[in-house]
């Protein structure tokens, strides 16, 4: 009993951070799916929704909230002492894969109040429960993003090359990360939507950031789409892309694991082999 | 360059001198009359057929005494005079009729710059600020405002202002390819001592009367803008501009909120991407609702529409429970080549389906009755 209060007391969960510098880049898409695969691979995952005021996560996963970060930080205000968090999160579950959900607020008023010190300590009380931690957050220095940042254990850094004023916003974004003075290690680069229309080539945008691609994922808009009308991760959905497979091997990246090679190939093939024989 | 036959119009002896002294030594300027005191003027003056009146409005109240010069020299612009910028005052004067604002003492340059640009502007006092807010980023806004921009200027031959105050990202100086000397961040900091004359040159020249006003440098000048000065530089511009078209940060912030307040209309902006925008636009119109005018401040628009038809219009009109201004349709090729090289897609291919789209919203907006205050 004492053991094991010491061990959750030691528990403090991985925070990743996924943001940028333009808009419409990925980052939702990314979060859940970041927070889905971990989830899958065994992990306590929780995924935090920082788009307060437009937050899409929610929308992304069919979600119905009936407790927001609103009221999570209203009850930490309250509380003296550790707060249970477990009743303000909304659960996803799809099949095996199970994780949290802290929503944005319902009310617009609500998103606009919220202050940035409550956030924290929101998210040093959820640290404890989970492993991981995935913020989504809004494309903007804003004060909520830099102090989530500087809290965070690594930062997933979302760029896409359509047009030169969104690489502009890359390149001064992330020299002002560099600037900020986090570790290098600390952020990650990754490139969404590789091979889009576009006429920039990849190695000119990495040149300009000085700075390769920790990551690339293609751009495979009909598959992204179809994830978010049917609330489904697209790392847990049946059916394998390379959109989906390229998520994993980020997360197989982050988590140092040797690739299972395709452990869902083997649950699909097991049930083929199984209805075969019945 | 035309005659001008001023009637001078200044209660203080000193400054009465000073004045003139600049007057008469513009090159173009012929003082014909002067006064000290306002009343004596509106009586005497007219014997010499002034086509310019200088009038003090430090004195006198200024609103009345406005609207009386109106009256009695009816072919003559008037210019207002105050020891300083005040945008209360400027505002009131130009409602009453004047045709801009001067600070006093002035130089021949000033002078002349001073009528230039207000007579430009068709003396346009008038003006109309336009915010473009968005939900959600990559609503295709700066595209809209860039575009729209050259639209309006070109159909209404008026003076057109683009502000980017999308403090941290802004695109604007991408968008027109310029290298801005200065931005809205001197802007802001130096509005306390600008007039309207000096405010003028923080703006960039990109096309027959359109000029813009480009975003920060760097994000971290961003927290430089203060939405109060902000707010009273857009004031100070509306006597530069007959059309004035802010862009902003998306959702709601300091800026977006003060550039909402300070405007006439207010576009909500939106792409079609196949998420939930239709349900952030609904979002956002919730909050614009608390304005008791708000049927006739807030417009929306969609771009990225397809097709780009009236059943789709009506469609997310039933979507939002709202009415929907304009719908842009989708030319993602056109305009990222034309932001790409620093041109605008009006200019590009003039009759394509986005220019022809961005014309009629032009059209609305010039057609529209200007409602004071
Ligand atoms: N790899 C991809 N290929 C094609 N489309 C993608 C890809 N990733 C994301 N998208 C699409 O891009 C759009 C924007 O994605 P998402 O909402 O996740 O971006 P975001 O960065 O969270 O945006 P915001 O800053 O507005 O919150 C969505 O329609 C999504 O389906
Ligand atoms: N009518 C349109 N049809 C198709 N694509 C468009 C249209 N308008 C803009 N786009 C594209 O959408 C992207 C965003 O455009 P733009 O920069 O104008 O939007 P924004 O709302 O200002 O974005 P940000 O939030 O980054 O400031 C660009 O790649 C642009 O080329
Ligand atoms: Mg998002
Ligand atoms: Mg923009």
């Amino acid at each position: 009993m004492v053991k094991q209060k010491v061990e959750e007391e030691i528990r403090s969960g991985i925070i990743m951070t996924v943001f940028s510098t333009a808009s419409a880049v990925g980052k939702t898409l990314l979060s859940i799916n970041m927070a889905a695969e971990l989830a899958r691979s065994g992990y306590k995952v929780c995924v935090v929704d920082l788009d307060l005021q437009f937050g899409d996560i929610c929308n992304y996963l069919h979600l119905s909230p009936q407790k927001t970060i609103y009221d999570a930080q209203k009850a930490a205000e309250n509380t003296v002492g550790q707060l249970d968090y477990g009743e303000y999160m909304t659960p996803y579950e799809y099949e095996d894969t199970i994780f949290s959900v802290l929503a944005a607020p319902q009310k617009m008023e609500e998103a606009y109040n919220i202050s940035t010190q409550a956030v924290i300590e929101v998210l040093a009380g959820i640290r404890g429960e989970y492993d991981y931690v995935v913020l989504d957050t809004t494309a903007t220095f804003s004060d909520l993003n830099l102090a989530v940042m500087d809290l965070s254990t690594m930062i997933t850094f979302v760029g896409i090359v359509d047009f030169i004023p969104t690489i502009k916003n890359m390149k001064v974004g992330y020299d002002t990360m560099r600037s900020i003075g986090y570790e290098k290690n600390k952020i990650r680069f990754v490139l969404n939507r590789s091979n889009s229309k576009t006429h920039i080539e990849l190695q000119d945008v990495e040149q300009l950031l000085e700075e390769r691609f920790y990551h690339i994922l293609p751009n495979d808009f009909l598959t992204a789409i179809d994830s978010i009308h049917q609330g489904i991760p697209l790392v847990i959905n049946d059916e394998e892309t390379a959109l989906s497979r390229g998520m994993q091997e980020l997360i197989e990246k982050y988590t140092n694991r040797a690739r299972q090679r395709s452990s869902r190939k083997n649950a699909s093939l097991s049930s083929w082999v199984k209805r075969l024989f019945k | 360059m035309p005659e001008y036959r001023v009637l001078l119009i200044e209660s203080n002896r000193i400054m009465m001198e000073r004045l003139s002294s600049v007057v008469r030594n513009t090159k173009n300027f012929q003082l014909v009359s002067r006064a000290m005191d306002a009343r004596e003027a509106l009586g005497q003056g007219g014997v010499f057929v002034p086509n310019l009146i200088l009038l003090d409005i430090d004195a006198q109240e200024s609103m009345q005494l406005v609207r009386e010069f109106v009256r009695a020299f009816p072919q003559a612009g008037i210019l207002a005079l105050s020891s300083q910028w005040n945008a209360q005052a400027a505002s009131t004067v130009v409602k009453a009729g004047a045709k801009g604002y001067l600070i006093k003492p002035f130089t021949s340059d000033e002078l002349i710059a001073a009528i230039n640009t207000f007579g430009n502007s068709g003396m346009g006092m008038i003006s109309e600020v336009m915010t473009f807010f968005s939900p959600k980023g990559k609503s295709g806004k700066t595209t809209l405002i860039a575009n729209l921009g050259m639209a309006l200027a070109q159909k209404s031959g008026q003076n057109v202002a683009i502000i980017d105050a999308d403090l941290q990202f802004g695109d604007m100086a991408v968008f027109f390819n310029l290298d801005p000397q200065s931005t809205i961040v001197e802007a802001t900091r130096d509005i306390k001592f600008l007039s309207p004359i000096s405010l003028n040159s923080y703006f960039m020249p990109i096309a027959d009367h359109v000029r813009v006003l480009c975003g920060t440098k760097r994000p971290e000048f961003a927290e430089d803008v203060s939405p109060k000065a902000f707010a009273e530089m857009i004031s100070m511009a509306r006597s530069l501009f007959r059309y004035i078209l802010v862009d902003v940060p998306s959702a709601f912030n300091p800026i977006s909120v003060a550039a909402a307040e300070a405007s006439e209309q207010v576009y909500l902006v939106s792409m079609i991407s196949g998420g939930y925008e239709d349900k952030h636009m609904r979002r956002a119109l919730d909050i614009f609702k608390a304005w008791p005018d708000y049927e006739t401040k807030v417009k929306t628009i969609f771009t990225r529409v397809e097709p780009c038809d009236i059943q789709k219009q009506q469609q997310l009109e039933t979507l939002i429970e709202y009415p929907v201004c304009s719908i842009l349709p989708n030319e993602y090729l056109l305009v990222s080549e034309a932001a790409n090289n620093g041109r605008m897609a009006v200019d590009i291919k003039p009759g394509s389906p986005l220019a022809r789209s961005i014309d009629l919203l032009a059209a609305k907006i010039c057609g529209r009755p200007h409602k004071v205050g």
